[in-house]
């Protein structure tokens, strides 16, 4: 896979994409099914990378081939979106998903099935082409983050003119939106006067920390993570982490799926293993809540369900929280048998999160302030 | 056979009409609704109309006449119902009128040997007391007999104390129908006001009539519900499927098998022979001289004993001789089956499903009572996946709709292991799961119930095995059609991704590359690897003809030879009147082709059309192969099941030649084979499944 920023020219594009055909062209000429070659794209795949400092896919491939109906209109439809984007690619225009989605209803046979189809269809010829979604010119339906804080950055508007907006002088309450392409054509990072750059789950707690001036106080930029975060919100910050060198800080719930949501952010997702270099933010800090505050501050929390016992199970054999801290995490809430949100914090007060709670959160892990 | 156990708590009407007249059949009636069905206002109302339809249905059948009932439920002030039923059979004659609605013939009713529906009520009679006991309303009834030239119009109470009907406004007329203005020429129509509440559901008068109309294919059979103003509240009409009236049956004398002390003792006191082996041949059915002599000779009684003098000594020894010495048994043209082609064809009106499968086995008997049973099992289309199956259960005809859980019937079908023919059947215990209704019709001389309510049939080993015998029969035709259906869902995807998907992919990658098509063959071959067999069966229109095409298509990579085998519905007037392929009769309704070699990639169709059938009436079939390796969408024939088929060919054969006691021990004898087959038949498809699932997943 080339390095991230290596960005490849259209044709290159259309080269690699060019591939895919010529290997199921080969297998027919040759007397055999037609296939296509990927990695396994589960947990047990995944591996640390020593290099680039997060989790990539490893050696197991599926080869999707064309003896089963199911897979051999995924090879149709792999060839219709390559000509497709070819052509987009040719024309100098983009498209979203949920468009290629609609536009699929015009290939027949060929057609997608449902919108999660073509998504996975998209990432699927990402991880054999090398390429990225913006290279295919296909863009997401997905939020992109809310940023509020010190920070500047300059962004290409449709008139191809460079704005630059101050996250914090030069927007409203609802912050800064982050746009689906935030690389270097789009969006350059100018200016900050941050300590640290904090990630958070839950709107409601972004909008606590925004109102009682959080930002200020502790000299951060905010981040509304809008649940797991999009594609665009994790490269945003990797970039943030990189060219301007700040700690990314993540506070989330305590419960399975938040942790898994920090596991993207700072190693990479399963999903999207073969960009985790691009999008996973090496060294980023999961502050809280934890099952220890659970305990510490006596929050008030819920049971596990079933579910979330079952998460927490696959959890501990995933690779990403393989580390002393998230083994003790996950089995003291399997313990406990509790969980917790961030806005159980109001249990004592509006302010107690920002008063007292990061504060004392942050100086554990040296951000004091 | 046991006796019904809640018998002991029951008088017989009889007994009240005669001996203790001072009773009053009121208060017999009030001690006993429970066990003559009305009990509470919901099930007085589905009594009342079944007493009423059952009557209308055996009076239809004894006159040959096929049956138009029409049953109609008004809702009037309060609790009171008018309950109105008319039917286009023979009529009552006047002077029988009032013996029909006027006297309980409970016990007498059970006393013949013969199978009909009126066996299992108190009969009409119940129902004008029950009228009269709750609102005070009389009966009215209108009947009509084609040879007066006017119909009696009269109304009915009861005299409570003297058993009897009292007649009123009595009055001869021409009898108009209102809908159609024209003189009714022969029928009954009875109205009266009740008591009652009209329920839907599972126990309703709807459900009773629809489950009535299964087993009933002649009749048609309506029902409208209206409620206090009017409106209606509930219909159904369910038109006769079949032109064909049950045969009558015939009485039959008792069997010894099934003669209880006491009614040996009745029977010799009544008796007017003056020997005793006369008596046994006269009286029973199933004995014949020979036997009659041995009866008396392990009792040790004289043949010049007169049997009217017969003491309750000896009376016993006869009981136990009849158990020693071999008897004929009982003849069975006494039971009506329904036959399974007109089960299939109730059910299906009946029920919206996507498969039927439907068994008459051969009449069977149980301690001197002949039975038998018929099973039926639809599947898919309509019915509900949720919860367990229904259960339609039939005694002579009549719908059983309480005490399921605890009847024989549905005990039988939670006896069978229902995952092993494709129903989900959690624990193996209870009712099976799914999208499937059973039907089981137990036709008898004497059907035991488990009481007198006569909802649930009482325990039965003979019984309870024929049952699970046809269980297992139509259990194996859904199954079948199950592995039928995943096998040809299979093949038609295969077909899918070979005729379309591929092509399509080789024409995408020739075009993004610029390169020559490639030849495909050799791709299809690998990945198809298998021998497919598509049957398609149809109907000429023009020529009136049911047509069937086979096609095989050799999808691997060497040359295959087969023989190819096709069930097709041979009979009289069946016959192969089209025949691409020539071939030859295998056995009776199996014909098979011995095609010449296919080579790789290659297919070769057969073409059948037959005459004699009608549209819809050859919807399901068997193709079988015989050869090496599996054909997918074919079954391997077993030789066994031809060697059957072949064997039941020539009891048909000899049918005619020899007498019916015969052909019943050879038919046991084939039945008891054909059943181990059938075992066995299950137990290879089990292994044939892998089979093809290897074939498949390879």
């Amino acid at each position: 896979m080339s390095g991230v920023g290596q960005r490849k020219t259209k044709d290159e594009v259309k080269e690699a994409l060019k591939g895919i055909a010529a290997e199921m062209h080969n297998k027919m000429e040759r007397g055999v099914p037609p296939s296509m070659t990927l990695p396994v794209r589960a947990k047990t795949n995944i591996g640390f990378d020593n290099k680039l400092g997060v989790y990539k896919y490893g050696k197991k491939k599926s080869t999707r081939d064309a003896t089963s109906l199911g897979s051999a209109r995924q090879l149709l439809r792999s060839l219709h979106v390559t000509e497709f984007i070819e052509q987009m690619i040719d024309s100098g225009k983009s498209s979203t998903l949920r468009e290629m989605y609609y536009i699929s209803e015009a290939w027949g046979h060929g057609k997608f099935g449902s919108q999660n189809e073509s998504n996975n269809l998209a990432e699927d010829l990402e991880i054999v082409t090398k390429c990225l979604r913006e290279d295919f010119k296909l863009r997401p339906e997905e939020d992109g983050a809310r940023i509020i804080g010190n920070v500047t950055f300059e962004e290409r508007n449709r008139k191809g003119d460079w704005m630059r907006i101050n996250c914090r002088d030069d927007v409203g309450d609802s912050g800064y939106g982050v746009p689906y392409n935030v690389e270097s054509e789009k969006l350059s990072l100018v200016e900050e006067d941050v300590d640290f750059i904090m990630a958070i789950e839950t709107g409601g707690m972004f909008d606590r920390l925004v109102e009682n001036g959080f930002d200020e106080e502790a000299r951060c930029a905010l981040i509304h993570l809008k649940g797991q975060p999009a594609r665009s919100t994790r490269r945003i910050m990797k970039r943030m982490s990189q060219e301007w060198n700040k700690p990314i800080i993540v506070f989330a719930d305590c419960d399975p799926w938040s942790f898994r949501i920090y596991a993207s952010i700072a190693y990479g997702a399963i999903k999207t293993a073969h960009i985790s270099e691009y999008l996973a933010t090496k060294g980023a800090q999961y502050l809280g809540i934890t099952a220890d505050d659970i305990l510490a501050y006596d929050l008030p929390s819920d049971d596990l369900t079933k579910q979330d016992l079952s998460a927490l199970d696959s959890e501990l054999t995933d690779p990403r929280f393989n580390s002393g801290y998230w083994k003790d995490q996950i089995n003291l809430m399997k313990e406990i048998g509790k969980k917790a949100e961030q806005q159980s914090l109001a249990k004592y007060g509006l302010d107690f999160v920002t008063d007292t709670y990061l504060p004392e959160k942050l100086k554990d892990i040296g951000l004091g302030y | 056979m046991g006796g019904p156990s809640g018998g002991n708590n029951m008088v017989d009407a009889r007994d009240i009409s005669g001996k203790q007249k001072q009773i009053a059949v009121s208060e017999f009636f009030e001690k006993n609704k429970h066990f003559l069905g009305f009990d509470s206002l919901q099930r007085s109302l589905i009594t009342a109309v079944k007493e009423s339809v059952d009557n209308s249905l055996d009076a239809c059948e004894e006159a040959r006449i096929l049956p138009n009932i029409v049953v109609e439920i008004n809702r009037l002030k309060g609790e009171d119902v008018e309950l109105i039923t008319q039917d286009n059979g023979p009529g009552i004659p006047r002077d029988a009128i009032e013996n029909v609605f006027g006297k309980f013939l409970l016990g007498s009713r059970f006393h013949a040997i013969r199978q009909t529906r009126g066996q299992q009520g108190i009969g009409i009679t119940g129902v004008v007391m029950y009228a009269q006991l709750t609102t005070g309303a009389k009966t009215r009834v209108i009947s009509k007999i084609a040879t007066d030239s006017s119909a009696v119009f009269v109304e009915l109470g009861l005299d409570t104390r003297k058993n009897k009907a009292i007649k009123s406004k009595e009055r001869r007329e021409i009898w108009i129908d209102e809908g159609t203005g024209e003189e009714i020429r022969h029928g009954l129509k009875i109205s009266t006001i009740m008591k009652a509440k009209y329920q839907r559901g599972k126990q309703s008068v709807y459900q009773y009539l629809r489950m009535t109309s299964i087993v009933n294919p002649h009749a048609t059979i309506s029902l409208i519900v209206k409620g206090k103003d009017g409106e209606i509240i509930e219909e159904g009409k369910w038109m006769r499927t079949s032109e064909r009236l049950p045969r009558v049956v015939e009485e039959i004398k008792p069997h010894p098998h099934g003669i209880q002390l006491g009614t040996l003792q009745r029977m010799l006191r009544e008796s007017e022979q003056r020997k005793m082996t006369s008596f046994l041949r006269h009286n029973f059915s199933g004995v014949s001289v020979r036997a009659a002599k041995e009866v008396l000779s392990v009792s040790e009684i004289e043949d010049d004993r007169v049997p009217k003098r017969i003491n309750s000594e000896d009376a016993k020894k006869l009981i136990s001789s009849f158990q020693k010495v071999k008897l004929l048994p009982p003849p069975t043209d006494c039971l009506s089956p329904i036959d399974d082609l007109l089960i299939k064809k109730g059910l299906s009106k009946a029920i919206d499903s996507r498969f039927a499968s439907t068994v008459t086995r051969l009449p069977a008997v149980s301690q001197g009572n002949p039975f038998q049973i018929e099973v039926g099992l639809v599947f898919g289309g309509d019915i509900s996946a949720d919860g367990p199956i229904e259960v339609l259960r039939f005694a002579n005809r009549v719908p059983l709709m309480y005490q399921q859980g605890g009847c024989a019937l549905t005990k039988a079908i939670e006896s069978i292991d229902w995952k092993r023919y494709g129903l989900d059947h959690p624990g193996g215990k209870g009712l099976p799961k799914g999208a499937a209704a059973v039907l089981i019709h137990l036709a008898s001389t004497n059907v035991q119930f488990t009481s007198e309510a006569k909802e649930a049939v009482a325990d039965n080993e003979e019984v309870f095995d024929e049952i699970r015998k046809g269980l297992l029969e139509v259990g194996r035709g859904l199954k079948n059609h199950l592995k039928k259906k995943d096998q040809r869902k299979k093949a038609k995807e295969k077909f899918e991704l070979v005729n379309v998907i591929l092509p399509e992919i080789a024409k995408k990658t020739s075009k993004i590359l610029g390169r020559n098509e490639p030849d495909l063959a050799p791709v299809i071959t690998q990945i198809m690897n298998a021998v497919f067999c598509e049957e398609e069966l149809g109907w000429d229109k023009e020529r009136k003809l049911a047509t069937c095409s086979i096609k095989i298509f050799n999808y691997t990579a060497r040359a295959r030879a087969y023989t190819i085998l096709l069930k097709w519905p041979e009979s009289e007037n069946v016959s192969m009147v089209e025949n691409s392929k020539g071939g030859r009769k295998e056995a009776r309704g199996i014909w098979a082709w011995r095609l010449d070699t296919l080579n790789p990639g290659t297919s070769t169709t057969i073409e059948v059309a037959l005459s004699g059938l009608g549209k819809g009436d050859w919807t399901d079939t068997d193709v079988f192969f015989r050869g090496n390796g599996d054909i997918i969408g074919a079954t391997k024939i077993d030789e066994k099941i031809l060697e059957e088929i072949r064997k039941s060919e020539a009891l048909v054969a000899i049918r005619n030649e020899i007498s019916e006691s015969e052909i019943q021990e050879i038919s046991e004898i084939v039945m008891e084979d054909r059943e181990e087959k059938i075992e066995e038949e299950i137990r290879s498809d089990e292994i044939n499944i892998f089979a093809d699932y290897e074939e498949v997943s390879e």
